[in-house]
């Protein structure tokens, strides 16, 4: 960080970095708070609840640089949200703020003109979708890990299955189509060229914030991401057929163990992978932005 | 039943705001606040690592009275304390209903104590911790474990912030529902007030980020004026700004008690432990 404050990272320097970062965390921890207060309907095993107003962040990181307002988002969760209100889960935060930051900040990544509701509308439900599909693996990650020998126990692999499908298809609809994506697409082209100058910076241009290789970077995350999710949901359903074949039992006692771990790695690769491919960006976004510059 | 209602009814943006208010502004005169933020980190992190390496329930059981314990000293506002347990119970509730649905027995609700228990415990520890701790020496403690100088200013400005925006917040959602018209008639369940609602709600944002902007960035040129950018990268300064921060008896007597007691739990938990049979096939 220090290297790239002294030429400038893209555009903005520093402070209008910090700027972006301190505006995208406390919208989004205000949104947090309001969310907490709106009540919950429950139908039986389908619950409507409101978890996050997505188009908050989503719209800082089609407005602005897609990195601070990225970052700043799930720090403004942490603190207002949980730290604040007593509801913190400690390192499973930690997990909660990759999974977000990487979603908002490769969604950024695909929109190129603010003002185009196709890029907007595509960006918004990749970047809930990868949000949810990451939370969906660290889940069924934590519950392996925390209830041991998970398979000899009847029933529950079945029902947390279940319930995270049911919170994936309920979270895409409501968070991600009736708080992400109609709100953003009203509010981006409103904001646009409104808010910048209040900042004291220019509007978003179609290269300003972004270069080549971070957006094919971007893609070839998305489907990193993807395959994660897949994987992990077949290995979890072969989990269960191990359940079903207790006419088998030394088939437990001997793979019980591994399989318990393939899930564990399962949840590091996917973590390894977010660091490596950000820091990736980091470093590959820097010797572009000379070339990007002078060519304006 | 009722009391439950009454409490329910407590949970609006006015006792959430008193809540933050108090966690942001607060005395703090507990065993918690007093002590050295770097040690109360330390503390912190032992208690969220270790029960994931416990499925012992004695340790568990161990662990958790010892939180109950601090917590009952630090004086955590009831409030706090009831969303927790509301959170947990419905959570924990909510998967024994479809695991028996499901065809499981009481098992899983065993298997799920565990897992629950765990979760509490780290909860607690946050609890006792963060909304006891300033969030000057909070912030400052992080920096000193080199977290980056953004996020540790975040943290100090949230705290400080956040009251500020939830009152603005409100005060734009309420004069959207003054000039606002009402649905006329509500429609099935209601939908077309919940409609009003939540429109409102997302229109009142307009207002709120353009405010917010200018006052970012208000906010930021007063934080260059001071110097901030350079004297955060700046080692004399940090250091300066951070030599305020010592340890004292106190912290190691505490530290050293917390020892004593993990060893005794877990000690007592390999003696006597209660573990959930599993594997009889």
């Amino acid at each position: 960080m220090n290297q790239n404050s002294l030429h400038q990272k893209k555009e903005l320097n520093q402070s209008q970095q910090l700027m972006i970062f301190v505006l995208s965390m406390s919208l989004f921890g205000l949104a947090n708070i309001i969310t907490e207060i709106v009540p919950e309907f429950t139908f039986g095993p389908v619950e409507l609840s409101v978890s996050y107003f997505a188009f908050i962040p989503l719209t800082m990181v089609f407005l602005f640089s897609p990195l601070p307002a990225a970052l700043g988002a799930p720090l403004g969760e942490i603190i207002f949200a949980d730290l604040l209100m007593g509801d913190f889960g400690g390192i499973g935060e930690l997990e909660g703020f990759i999974e977000f930051g990487l979603a908002m900040y490769i969604a950024g990544l695909l929109v190129s003109d603010p003002m185009n509701k196709k890029q907007i509308s595509i960006a918004v439900l990749v970047g809930v979708g990868i949000d949810q599909m990451l939370s969906t693996i660290v889940d069924i990650g934590k519950v392996w890990i925390g209830i041991e020998e998970l398979e000899a126990v009847p029933g529950v692999p079945e029902s947390i299955l279940l319930l995270e499908g049911i919170s994936f298809v309920n979270e895409m609809l409501i968070s991600g189509v009736l708080f992400g994506l109609i709100p953003a697409l009203w509010l981006v082209p409103k904001l646009y060229g409104k808010i910048e100058p209040l900042m004291g910076f220019e509007p978003r241009g179609d290269r300003s914030f972004r270069s080549a290789t971070e957006v094919v970077s971007a893609r070839f995350l998305i489907l990193a991401v993807f395959f994660c999710f897949v994987a992990m949901i077949a290995e979890f359903m072969a989990e269960m057929d191990v359940n079903f074949a207790v006419w088998e039992p030394e088939f437990i006692e001997q793979f019980g163990q591994q399989f318990l771990w393939i899930g564990v790695s399962a949840a590091v690769i996917v973590l390894i992978l977010a660091i490596m491919g950000i820091s990736y960006l980091k470093k590959s976004s820097t010797p572009d932005t000379k070339s990007s510059r002078k060519a304006q | 039943m009722n009391h439950i209602k009454h409490l329910l009814s407590k949970i609006n943006v006015e006792t959430i705001k008193i809540e933050l208010m108090n966690t942001a502004y607060g005395e703090r005169s507990t065993l918690m606040a007093k002590l050295d933020p770097r040690v109360a980190i330390i503390w912190y992190l032992m208690f969220a690592i270790l029960p994931w390496f416990f499925w012992n329930n004695t340790i568990l059981i161990g662990m958790l009275l010892y939180m109950i314990v601090l917590t009952a000293v630090s004086r955590i506002s009831p409030l706090i304390l009831f969303l927790l347990c509301f959170g947990i119970l419905t959570e924990a509730g909510y998967i024994i209903f479809v695991s028996i649905f499901f065809g499981g027995d009481l098992t899983a609700a065993l298997a799920l104590m565990t897992f629950t228990m765990k979760l509490t415990i780290i909860s607690l520890a946050s609890i006792v911790i963060f909304t006891n701790m300033d969030p000057e020496r909070f912030s400052d403690a992080l920096l000193r474990f080199k977290v980056p100088e953004t996020f540790c200013f975040g943290i100090s400005y949230g705290y400080r912030m956040l009251p500020i925006l939830i009152d603005e917040y409100q005060s734009i959602f309420q004069s959207f529902r003054l000039r606002g018209k009402y649905p006329e008639s509500k429609g099935v369940l209601g939908w077309r007030y919940i409609y009003h609602i939540c429109v409102t709600t997302v229109k009142a944002f307009y207002p709120m980020i353009l405010n917010t902007a200018k006052r970012t960035r208000t906010t930021v040129e007063a934080l260059e004026v001071k110097g901030f950018t350079y004297g955060m990268h700046n080692p004399k300064a940090k250091e300066l700004k951070l030599s305020y921060l010592k340890t004292t008896k106190n912290d190691a007597l505490f530290l050293s008690i917390t020892c004593v007691v993990l060893f005794l739990i877990i000690y007592t938990g390999n003696t006597y432990p209660i573990e959930r049979t599993v594997h009889q096939l």
